[in-house]
């Protein structure tokens, strides 16, 4: 059995305009987890019960073993924690920001630190108030994979960068799996970022995981099939089928749980099928969530 | 480990405000440098200026060290790092009250000397003075709490301008106190009663205060 760095049990939490209902997640050691979600889904307070920032009202929660937020201080000395809302201080360098963990950290590695500054093309004398965004966000990765944590944990990595940068960070993450047993959860609401590095996805609307399953399987099982139906013929309910968009005499299915006897099952109600597409993480990603809002509203 | 960490972050906030505390003790300094010039003139001036340094000190601290550091969003930076909220509220508590001792203390020393040795002032006056230069202590606590307990800059700029704003009605309601005042000239200090049921009050007011910070952090549920 694979150990979990991270083991989410039932978690729930209340606040006055929106809550966390009922989360389970599991993020086997070693492996990358995207965590999807549009603005004020919940990635960021579900990621800051993990850090023990917040404390969640009912639920477990474990992280590298370590049971959240009473063992918090035991768990973060393995964790390395960023998030977009993070700065460091304007007026002092990064050179002062390294020593600064370093003097925390006893798993710093300073040879690392140096190659991490010249990928990223950083230099180490320059007050963070002169570095531009892109800049402050790979000083605050540097400062988090620098230390060698067990675990890396990701608010939002990427927001707000140009492509190059985004490609350099991601990279760098990529590398640091090279090593093995190390852990990466990251929440983005860039599926483009997230099927670029992800074993594993999962989707999270208005506070409720909706789906997680690793990154082949999403693609594998869905599936967009474009029908022309003649005059007088009914779609049939098909199990796997999560949405049928119809406009006169051509309709679009979206499936969850693609099998090629679907396309079968069309063709013998008296569709015809066209083409049958792939979908990416985007158009899965907003199918899934249009789907689960209308199961609630259902 | 836990106090390494605790002991990191006191180091880290005196590094930081280092320019802060010198250029208090500096002014306070040269507040002294005034009062030794003699006559009323100077001595008044002196003497505002010298509290002014005080207050000052004791107001910028817990604002750039506490207020900016949720507004410019280091906190987050901060409790990403192996600490709970709890030794938090220690090194920021530690930290803070420290950095205003070392002006506090220093100034207070230097006055006392200044009183005891140049004549200017009479040494009666010691105790007062000790009384006043309490105030922004206290002054600097209860900012020091709003700004930890109450997660934002307004409760910071509310607990600054009411502790700020106190302070000169305290001294006029001092001025007129019998008590106080009846030895303020007497060649050597006299720690009467009222003197020390001041001074008391002060310390009873620090240490409930801070108590009752670290009492509210640690029933804080979220801390980011």
């Amino acid at each position: 059995m694979t150990d979990l760095a991270i083991e989410v049990k039932g978690v729930g939490k209340s606040y006055r305009f929106f809550s966390l209902d009922h989360i389970n997640l599991e993020v086997p050691e070693g492996e990358i987890m995207g965590l999807i979600g549009p603005n004020g889904a919940g990635k960021s307070t579900t990621i800051r019960i993990l850090m023990g920032l917040v404390h969640q009202d009912s639920g477990d929660v474990r992280v590298l073993g370590h049971r959240m937020p009473a063992a918090q201080v035991a768990a973060k000395w393995d964790i390395g924690f960023a998030s977009e809302d993070m700065r460091l201080y304007d007026g002092m360098t990064l050179a002062w920001h390294m020593a600064f963990i370093q003097s925390i950290y006893p798993a710093w590695n300073p040879a690392y630190a140096q190659l991490l500054l010249k990928r990223f093309g950083l230099r180490a004398e320059q007050k963070i108030k002169g570095l531009s965004h892109g800049q402050r966000v790979k000083a605050t990765l540097l400062l988090v994979l620098a230390r060698r944590p067990k675990l890396v944990v990701l608010d939002e990595p990427t927001t707000g960068l140009d492509p190059v940068a985004r490609h350099e960070i991601l990279r760098e993450l990529t590398d640091v799996m090279a090593d093995e047993g190390r852990t990466i959860l990251f929440s983005s609401h860039n599926t483009q970022d997230v099927e670029q590095i992800s074993d594993r996805i999962t989707f999270i609307d208005r506070g409720r995981i909706i789906d997680s399953m690793d990154r082949e399987t999403y693609l594998d099982r869905w599936r967009r099939l474009r029908l022309e139906v003649p005059l007088g013929v009914e779609l049939p309910a098909l199990p796997g089928v999560i949405c049928v968009r119809q406009e006169g005499r051509l309709a679009v299915a979206t499936a969850n749980a693609f099998v090629p006897g679907l396309a079968n099952a069309y063709e013998n109600s008296g569709a015809r099928v066209q083409r049958i597409e792939t979908m990416t993480l985007e158009e899965i990603f907003v199918a899934n969530v249009e789907h689960s809002r209308e199961e609630v509203r259902v | 480990m836990t106090n390494s960490i605790v002991r990191q972050l006191i180091l880290k906030d005196w590094r930081l405000n280092r320019l802060q505390l010198l250029l208090s003790i500096g002014a306070g300094m040269i507040a002294l440098g005034v009062v030794l010039r003699g006559g009323e003139g100077p001595m008044v001036a002196g003497t505002v200026w010298f509290f002014i340094a005080l207050i000052m000190v004791g107001t910028m601290l817990p604002i750039s060290g506490i207020v900016n550091e949720r507004k410019k969003q280091n906190l987050a930076f901060l409790m990403s790092l192996p600490v709970s909220s709890i030794q938090y509220t220690t090194a920021k508590i530690i930290s803070t009250v420290g950095m205003f001792l070392v002006p506090w203390v220093t100034l207070l020393i230097a006055a006392v000397v200044l009183i005891e040795t140049r004549g200017v002032v009479p040494p009666g006056a010691i105790p007062i003075a000790l009384i006043l230069a309490g105030m922004p202590f206290v002054g600097l606590c209860l900012m020091t709490g709003a700004a930890l307990v109450g997660e934002s800059e307004g409760w910071g700029i509310a607990a600054n301008v009411s502790c700020n704003s106190s302070y000169g009605l305290i001294w006029y309601f001092m001025g007129r106190m019998p008590g106080l005042m009846a030895d303020v000239k007497s060649p050597v200090p006299v720690w009467n009663p009222t003197v020390l049921k001041f001074l008391g009050g002060e310390l009873g007011l620090i240490v409930l205060i801070l108590g009752l910070t670290f009492y509210i952090q640690s029933r804080k549920r979220d801390f980011v």
